[in-house]
């Protein structure tokens, strides 16, 4: 059983030592596959976290916009090493290269995984996370399985693995049939909303640029947080669009989201719901957002902002 | 050889008319109705009537014209021989007296038509060939003095016994003349007269004035029905390529009746005048739209099938134009020569959509959501779609259970939005007590497909209408209540192409039947209402008068905003702008909301879950001002009064 590892020079994704943590509770003889820039780097890593192998390469050509050449390397891999199962993370490079492997290798895939009870069953939710199937893995192998993100926490057991240097192999056609023109990143300092851990959240109740003020204060205070806001804030023109959260926004899942003067329409609700906890602070008693939340104040969002985040630096010494 | 010419300078365009797409030949509906219809729009001008002043300065000219049509024909026949006139009217007094009586009109039209480009300079022009127009007058002015002035030489010179009142009036000036001189005055002005009438013709077929030959046959071509119908695009996976058509990407993919819209231009702008889009600051304008899709096709891309055809987004208009369009009908209704503006953005999005997957990336959102398993535009659960109905004693329709009187569609919105919910829960109520006999699909409803179809996904709504088609007539359902005026139009004229043909009622027009009729019983009070007309039950469907009379049963107050009924202007959520980003100066839903405001009224009624939201979110922008509400709630709580 092997796992597909998103590298990158930054380091290692946690996707990966997710992967791993489940891949060696039901699988032996657990491999990891790290093609590009970063690979070698992320050895140590794969290995304490379970890891025996690691097929490695950190040739340019594997961080190619298109996954062809990742896509044929691992074809070949696979097909020499008679590989039952190959784990993929839900992230974009990891659904180009499994969809690419599919086609390539003629094998099976099951996309939008959230467990493996065995190594040849796989659980998924469907009709919108209200029914768990379970589907039997059967079909040509390698059985490919694209998991959700966070579907297991990562756990170090501290082992090491042997380094196995990967040759490139080139796809029919030659490997650059994509050209990169311009690359322009979007600048941000601190986490993205999606990757954040804690996601503050502003509306119209915040009356303003300044009110984002004090959401900010409170994220400095708890840290490792990224602020949001709902469409009717971003209307206003109090903070740019990238900020919105929303059917029309960003959707994110943190595991605290917090609300202050959100009323919850629908269109900012289903971009939130997903979070693990919700804390919705609002003077509306009838506002939506307290049915969605896990714990609901309501209140002047001015007293218990500066309130919550004095709380949150007494504790924390921030 | 002016026929030559002019039939050169057509080339172009009757190539591109050639190569076309034919358009379903039933869309112009029966003969008599299409007769009906140039009766009222051409001989009658009544769209143009829409706008008093202009309307007289056309009715002018165009009347004018038809009368002086013979008077070329008496000119050709008089260039060979001064002496010859026509049969019956030419030589009779009656014929040179309306001939003079029309002259006259033409030239006050003319003289209307350049007090209002010079003087009035409304913006409707912004964008449009002035100077064309300005030569075009020039030489209606010439022709018609030139008519005049030969009619008084012939006049003078004893050529004709007829003699109209004001050509006899000029004659009278040229008593002294001798006849050598008023002989070769006669030749020049005949000749002058016939070479401008030649000239015009030659100018005519590149020109935006082609709308003489066009108007009449566009109209004849314009889809019948309500307007809020979507002309199907089936789409059979199992075709080859070449005969699968996604929509329009080049000039051959638009239809005839397309093509012929965009050479039935006149710029006039009334389009843009009424266009929440271009009101709002947004690039989008129709008649802009309409001149760069025209300029494309017939102008620089040259002759049909000579040159490599070049997609249509972005070479001619922009995807930011495309994506502008709420489909809100306000430009087609305001056409003079029934250009079909929406349906041509529709099938531009087809494309963008289904061939190119390229649309404003938000909106991804919305396509997941219907595709997905909730089946509706904002990704919920089907499990949480009967969540409105708690507390209410609803009855959910299970396969086999024999059908309801009435089926209310509740619509995702409806059944998903907060705001919505209590719309929904109102006319439930409603419906209950006045015993009628009611049931809803539950999670067997899904999208009716509207927000797709609009968006261009027509593959997407086609197979959800195929599916709900299939259960409604599974269960028996004959009649139809929709509270979303969306929901209702697609229901009402989209399904039956899709084998689905009920009774589809729209709420409001229930409610008030149920008043009138006596199985509800409100009670009035004094609020101010206002009520802000749906697009898709409004002009799209021509309902102006029952969410009104709903309204009437439970206030002595209604206030109308200064654009009402057919001139309605949009709340901003349609042709699946709700689950767009909007840019612009201004947002559609703050400037409606605002109009509303000013009337001064204490609540602004709805009559579709969307409008209701839209004006909502405004309302809360706002910080203040009237409170925004479904006609269903507002007559639940004068009739329900047990809460």
């Amino acid at each position: 059983m092997w796992i597909w590892a998103d590298v990158s020079p930054e380091g290692v994704a946690s996707s990966a030592l997710e992967l791993l943590t489940k891949a060696r509770a039901i699988g032996k003889d657990v491999g990891a596959v790290a093609l590009g820039p970063g690979a070698s780097g992320a050895v140590d890593q794969l290995g304490e976290h379970g890891a025996a192998r690691v097929y490695t390469s950190d040739d340019q050509r594997f961080a190619e916009p298109t996954s062809r050449v990742a896509a044929h390397t691992l074809g070949a891999l696979v097909a020499e090493h008679s590989t039952g199962v190959v784990l993929f993370p839900s992230s974009y490079r990891g659904r180009d290269v499994a969809g690419r492997l599919q086609a390539i290798t003629g094998s099976t895939l099951m996309a939008n995984a959230v467990d493996l009870p065995s190594i040849d069953r796989a659980r998924a939710e469907i009709l919108g996370g209200t029914t768990i199937v379970e589907v039997d893995l059967a079909g040509p192998a390698p059985h490919l399985v694209l998991m959700r993100p966070r579907s297991f926490e990562p756990e170090a057991v501290g082992g090491t693995a042997d380094v196995v240097p990967v040759d490139v192999v080139e796809p029919p056609g030659g490997a650059a049939v994509v050209q990169v023109l311009e690359r322009t990143e979007a600048a941000s300092d601190g986490p993205t909303l999606e990757g954040a851990k804690v996601v503050l959240a502003g509306g119209r109740g915040l009356g303003g640029p300044d009110g984002f003020r004090l959401l900010q204060e409170l994220g400095d205070a708890i840290g490792d947080t990224a602020i949001g806001a709902s469409r009717a804030a971003v209307d206003a023109g109090w903070v740019p669009y990238a900020m919105q959260i929303g059917q029309t926004g960003s959707t994110v899942k943190p595991e605290v989201y917090i609300a202050a003067g959100i009323s919850g329409a629908l269109q900012h609700a289903v971009g939130m719901k997903g979070s693990r906890r919700i804390v919705a602070i609002t003077k509306d008693p009838e506002a939506p957002i307290l049915q969605l939340a896990d714990l609901g104040v309501v209140g002047d969002l001015f007293q218990v902002l500066p309130a919550l985040t004095e709380e949150v630096r007494r504790r924390t010494g921030r | 050889m002016a026929v030559a010419l002019a039939w050169r300078r057509a080339s172009p365009r009757i190539a591109t008319l050639r190569a076309a797409r034919p358009d379903d030949p039933e869309r112009g509906g029966p003969i008599t109705e299409r007769a009906a219809r140039e009766l009222v729009e051409v001989v009658g001008q009544r769209k143009l009537f829409q706008r008093l002043m202009p309307g007289m300065m056309h009715a002018a000219i165009f009347w004018g014209f038809v009368v002086l049509l013979p008077t070329i024909a008496e000119a050709a026949v008089a260039v060979v021989d001064r002496g010859a006139h026509l049969p019956l009217i030419g030589d009779s007094t009656w014929f040179a007296w309306l001939v003079d009586l029309f002259a006259v009109a033409v030239l006050a039209g003319v003289i209307i038509a350049i007090s209002i480009r010079k003087v009035q300079r409304p913006d409707r022009f912004r964008g449009s060939h002035l100077e064309e127009a300005d030569r075009i007058l020039l030489m209606i002015t010439a022709i018609v003095i030139s008519l005049l002035l030969w009619q008084a030489t012939r006049i003078a010179l004893g050529l004709t016994d007829a003699e109209g009142p004001v050509s006899g009036w000029i004659a009278g000036f040229l008593d002294g003349a001798s006849t050598g001189a008023l002989e070769a005055a006669e030749r020049v002005l005949v000749w002058a007269h016939l070479l401008l009438v030649l000239a015009f013709l030659v100018y005519l077929p590149g020109s935006k004035h082609l709308h003489i030959v066009t108007a009449a046959p566009n109209v004849w071509l314009r889809k019948s029905g309500p307007g809020g119908r979507l002309e199907p695009l089936r789409i059979d996976l199992e075709a080859s390529e070449e005969d699968l058509r996604l929509g329009a990407a080049v000039a051959t993919d638009l239809t005839r009746k397309q093509t012929l819209d965009l050479f039935s231009c006149t710029e006039c702008g009334r389009c843009q005048d009424v266009c929440p889009a271009w009101a709002t600051g947004k690039p989008l304008s129709p008649k802009l739209l309409v001149m760069d899709l025209r300029d494309h096709v017939a102008g620089t891309a040259g002759p049909v099938g000579e040159v490599e055809l070049q997609p249509l987004v972005p070479n001619a208009v922009t995807d930011e134009v495309v994506w502008d369009c709420v489909t809100c009908g306000a430009c087609v209704r305001e056409c003079p020569v029934d250009i079909e503006h929406v349906d041509t953005i529709v099938d531009l999005r087809r494309n963008l959509v289904m061939a190119e997957s390229r649309f404003p990336s938000e909106a991804g959102a919305l396509l997941r959501g219907v595709e997905g398993p909730g089946e509706n535009p904002w990704g919920q659960p089907a499990s949480a779609r009967m969540d409105w109905a708690d507390g209410l004693d609803v009855r959910v329709l299970a396969p086999g259970d024999a059908a309801p009187d009435v089926l209310f569609w509740v619509g995702c919105a409806g059944a998903f939005d907060e705001r919505a919910r209590e719309a929904t829960r109102s006319t439930v109520r409603l419906l209950q007590a006045a015993g009628v006999d009611v049931a809803v699909l539950g999670q067997r409803e899904s999208c009716t497909g509207d927000p797709a179809r609009r968006m261009g996904h027509e593959f997407l709504f086609q197979t959800l209408a195929e599916r709900n088609v299939s259960t409604l007539n599974d269960a028996g359902v004959t009649t139809i209540v929709a509270s979303c005026a969306h929901c209702f139009n697609t229901l009402a004229n989209e399904y039956p192409d899709y084998g689905g043909t009920y009774e589809v009622v729209h709420h409001s027009e229930f409610l008030a039947r149920l008043v009138r009729e006596g199985g509800l019983h409100p009670s009035r009070d004094s609020v101010a209402v206002t009520y802000h007309d749906a697009c898709y039950l409004g002009r799209h469907n021509g309902n102006y008068d029952s969410p009104r009379d709903v309204l009437r049963a439970t206030t002595d107050e209604i206030a109308e905003m200064p654009r009402n009924r057919e001139r309605s202007f949009c709340c901003g959520a349609g042709g699946a702008r709700f689950w767009m980003e909007e840019g612009g100066d201004a947002r559609i839903n703050d400037t409606r909301y605002a109009e509303a405001a000013s009337t001064g009224a204490d609540v602004v009624a709805t009559a579709c879950p969307f409008c209701l939201v839209m004006l909502d979110d405004a309302s809360g922008a706002a910080g203040r001002g009237p409170e925004v509400a479904d006609v269903a709630t507002l007559l639940a709580r004068s009739a329900l009064r047990d809460g």
